[in-house]
């Protein structure tokens, strides 16, 4: 019988966050949205249902929006990731808005704020997914994957859709 | 001058550091050294605890203690008072004694050095039980007896019914609801030098601190409870939940900080729920639509830790005209944790009843359904006779009735259809409390022309940051960027718990009376010795967009009166109190139009359009209120159409314990939204006129869905949630 007990032996990884190369070395159980926030302090991706249910901890791997509960971190050795952290530009006391993070402000689409990490991310995958329509019921369908119980939909579709006509105006 | 702010669509002042990430919630705290825990949970739903073998999660890596009710510290219960600001719903402490009350009852809990080791040792707990029979549901609790908790009359109800013209008896149910904030709860704990200080993701931190200063023993002075940001709670974060207790208690005992946070499917089991209703509904009325005679007759399931009383009738009693009444509430023991207050408790469910029945009786009257709403608008609370403050749910159902284009309803079922969909269009009113309770803020002016603003009072998402900066800039005549407002703390200011649709009306006269005593320190200050109005009688002296102005036409802009004394600031402490007693009577008045489509070849269900009006006097930010009432008209929708927790009846145990399986309203279920918030200040309420908007846009909602389907189909469904093989079932 193998011992239960036994410690796993922890992996060394090397992940590019936020344009920031990161050596981490990790036991193989670990997902991914536990080492960010446990192991590296990047809160902002936040926990709603470890299940990957609810799209509240989406981060984006190599430019696909990706439920990072639902990925060990040993899988993403070499990934380039960004989470919500690295959506704006420059530094902190200084930043400039992404044009998704942008129209979230200005469109009020969030309350609490906690599922808004994981909205803007997938949103920001959405800005350059090409198979996804331009509807207001496309927005709304492509983003389904991702619950906000505040019940801020209506504005989160009009914040897509906001930045989107940015993004696509910009070419 | 800075321009006023109150009223317009000021964008969140915390904004940025929820879109960066920045913003901390419970969970995002770290304190060196911090461990993690992980609950173990009961698998029976009643019983005892034979015994809990830890064997080997003792020996598992990282592991640090495993608590449970053969080790725990014992803690004391607190008093559950809501006046004393204790309140508790679960009474029980954890760990308290073998009992256990339901599925999902916390049996131990693990601590170990990172989350990983912690999860992995809950799993090798083993406890076996000796169960005993569990009540899964409200017909099953039943079984064992009902308790009458309260009852309201006038008149004589069953004697007035009798006598009436048309009649309506009917019984309407209501499932489970989980609240199911995004933020699961959360509890970071350390001690210092005997003093807990605690982040928790929380309605109330001043509740939460005088409930832990009873568990603990302590002072109230002794704990720090923070909640900077709190993932929304919807009434499940009002009051703590047993997992606060062992938390903070697990990081005296080991010295260490301990962070927890509640599983998503333990959301559905220890931490509260919206409680099973069965609600018996009788309405008489005379020919021409007056109603003579309500009786609303409600029974809803709680535990065997304690009695939750849902008041389903509470709206009833003074919606409508009539001289005759009866509101009863009755309770059953279910093996269920205890239930607790869930966005407009009572109203919530309670007027999908009322609002259910009185569309039947319109029917039964051949009556337009507004007109008889209409037709029993009373223009004081029945209860006391009081009027009402403000009350404008006329003017609700005038212009929603307009926007919505209700003129145009054929009324006949089934009568109009797109293509292959039947349309089907129903309305409901929507009603809810307005209240204020005392509140004290302080206000800090600064050298440099900037305002710090301080309550104990926290923004679980509902705007209540902005509205504070809105408030004391306009009051401050500064702008807004100029204000600055730190909340989430219990050692501030008393303030408000977020919740009961009472945080604006409370808060805001705090910070107006505390942004106008700083101004009066800043001018006693002007006239000191040494201060540029030095000598001038103060009352010759005003303070206006940020200066202090004398009668000549000088200016003293805050740093030229501080800077010279050496003063680092001018402080305004102020107390506002509770609800007025001038005679008023005050509630928040509304409407919901709600159309649907339903495909009977593919039976697919689409609520296509909803319009509201809400009378919920003075609109401080028109973008936050607005947001809060389209959030809760979505929840209405979830409790339509999805939302039920489900309970196996063999094991009590719910099967549906996650974000797949309990369904709520996702963004491609969302209608087309018109809110139009009619803005009638209500100034006996307060200064600024404002009520709060929190709950009401959830009332009445699945009542206006009903009777959308019953247009469309001749269906009547009267138990929620509106499942598609409700809407097909040919035998009912």
């Amino acid at each position: 019988m193998k011992d239960s007990t036994q410690q796993p032996v922890d992996v060394s990884i090397n992940l590019r966050i936020n344009g920031q190369m990161t050596q981490l070395d990790v036991p193989p159980n670990v997902v991914l949205l536990d080492a960010l926030r446990n192991r590296l302090d990047l809160t902002g991706t936040k926990k709603g249902c470890d299940h990957g249910q609810c799209g509240a901890c989406t981060v984006l791997v190599n430019g696909e929006a990706v439920n990072s509960c639902l990925s060990l971190a040993v899988v993403h050795d070499g990934d380039d990731i960004t989470t919500v952290e690295g959506l704006a530009d420059g530094p902190d006391d200084n930043q400039t808005l992404s044009p998704i993070q942008q129209a979230f402000l200005d469109n009020d689409a969030f309350q609490c704020g906690y599922c808004t990490p994981g909205q803007m991310v997938s949103a920001t995958e959405l800005l350059t997914n090409h198979n996804v329509g331009t509807s207001d019921a496309d927005i709304a369908e492509a983003m389904s994957g991702n619950i906000c119980r505040c019940g801020a939909y209506k504005n989160i579709v009009a914040a897509v859709q906001s930045a989107r006509s940015t993004h696509d105006n910009r070419g | 001058m800075s321009e006023t702010t109150i009223g317009s669509a000021v964008a969140r002042v915390e904004g940025i550091d929820k879109l960066t990430g920045r913003a901390r919630y419970a969970a995002d705290v770290h304190p060196e050294g911090m461990t993690h825990a992980y609950g173990v949970y009961s698998t029976i739903a009643r019983g005892r605890i034979v015994s809990i073998d830890t064997s080997v999660a003792d020996e598992m890596p990282g592991v640090i203690e495993i608590f449970h009710h053969d080790n725990f510290p014992k803690l004391h219960r607190s008093p559950a008072s809501f006046p004393e600001e204790n309140m508790v719903d679960e009474l029980r402490t954890p760990f308290e004694d073998d009992e256990v009350h339901y599925a999902g009852q916390f049996v131990a809990l693990v601590v170990a050095d990172t989350f990983e080791h912690a999860r992995d040792a809950a799993y090798r707990v083993k406890v076996s039980y000796d169960a005993a029979s569990a009540a899964a549901n409200l017909a099953m609790g039943r079984e064992a007896g009902e308790t009458e908790a309260n009852r309201t009359e006038r008149g004589d109800a069953d004697s007035a019914y009798a006598g009436a013209d048309v009649k309506i008896d009917a019984t309407y149910t209501t499932p489970v609801e989980t609240h199911n904030p995004m933020e699961m709860h959360a509890t970071t704990a350390r001690w210092v030098d005997g003093r807990l200080i605690v982040h928790e993701s929380t309605q109330g931190v001043i509740f939460a601190r005088n409930t832990l200063a009873k568990n603990f023993d302590l002072d109230p002075s002794q704990i720090e409870v923070h909640a900077d940001f709190i993932g929304s709670g919807f009434g499940g974060k009002l009051w703590l939940w047993p997992h606060s207790l062992a938390t903070c208690a697990a990081a005296r005992e080991l010295g260490r900080p301990v962070q927890f946070m509640l599983p998503r499917q333990n959301m559905f089991t220890t931490s509260g729920h919206r409680a099973e209703t069965s609600q018996h509904m009788q309405l008489g009325a005379k020919a021409d639509g007056t109603l003579t005679s309500i009786i609303h007759d409600s029974i809803n399931s709680t535990s065997s830790i304690n009695t939750f009383v849902e008041d389903c009738g509470g709206a009833t009693s003074s919606l409508y005209a009539s001289d005759a009444l009866r509101v009863s509430h009755s309770t059953a023991v279910v093996s269920r944790g205890t239930p607790t207050s869930m966005r407009a408790p009572g109203a919530g469910v309670g007027l999908f009843a009322l609002e259910s029945a009185m569309d039947e009786l319109a029917i039964e009257l051949d009556m337009d359904p507004l007109e008889l709403r209409r037709k029993n608008f009373t223009d004081t609370d029945p209860n006391d006779g009081k009027p009402w403050s403000s009350n404008h749910i006329l003017e609700c159902y005038d212009r929603a009735a307009e926007r919505f284009g209700w003129a145009e309803r054929n009324k006949a079922i089934g009568s109009m259809r797109d293509g292959d969909w039947l349309i089907g269009q129903g309305v409901a009113a929507c009603n809810w409390d307005a209240m204020r309770n005392p509140c004290d803020a302080r206000v800090i002016l600064r050298p440099d022309g900037s305002a710090t603003v301080h309550c104990a009072t926290q923004d679980i998402g509902t705007g209540t940051y902005t509205i504070i900066a809105q408030t004391a800039a306009d009051t401050l005549g500064i702008d807004i960027e100029r204000v600055h407002v730190v909340i989430g703390d219990s050692t501030f200011p008393h303030g408000q718990i977020s919740g009961g649709s009472w945080a604006t009306a409370s808060i805001l006269p705090a910070i107006v009376g505390a942004c106008k005593t700083a101004a009066d320190k800043l001018i006693e200050y002007a006239a000191k010795d040494g201060a540029p109005m030095a000598g001038a009688p103060t009352d010759d002296l005003i303070f206006e967009a940020g200066v202090v102005k004398n009668g000549q036409g000088d200016r003293a802009a805050p740093g030229d009166i501080l800077t010279p004394l050496k003063l680092p600031h001018a402080i305004g402490d102020f107390h506002s109190d509770g609800s007025p007693d001038d005679g008023y009577a005050y509630g928040s008045f509304g409407v919901n139009f709600v159309e649907i489509g339903w495909n009977p070849n593919t039976a697919q269900l689409k609520v296509r359009r909803v319009v509201s009006a809400i009378d919920a006097g003075a609109i401080i930010n028109d973008a936050t209120a607005r947001n809060q009432v389209e959030g809760a008209i979505v929840m209405g929708l979830g409790s339509a159409l999805f939302e039920a927790t489900e309970y196996d009846e063999r094991t009590a145990r719910p099967v549906n314990n996650n974000y797949a399986e309990y369904l709520v309203p996702v963004n491609a279920d969302m209608p087309a939204l018109d809110v139009i918030l009619l803005n009638h200040p209500d100034y006996h309420l307060n200064e600024l006129g404002a009520r709060g908007i929190g709950e009401i846009g959830l009332t009445g909602v699945q009542a206006a869905v009903a009777n959308a389907i019953y247009h469309a189909t001749g269906k009547r469904i009267r138990d929620l949630p509106i499942t598609l093989d409700k809407i097909m079932d040919d035998t009912a």
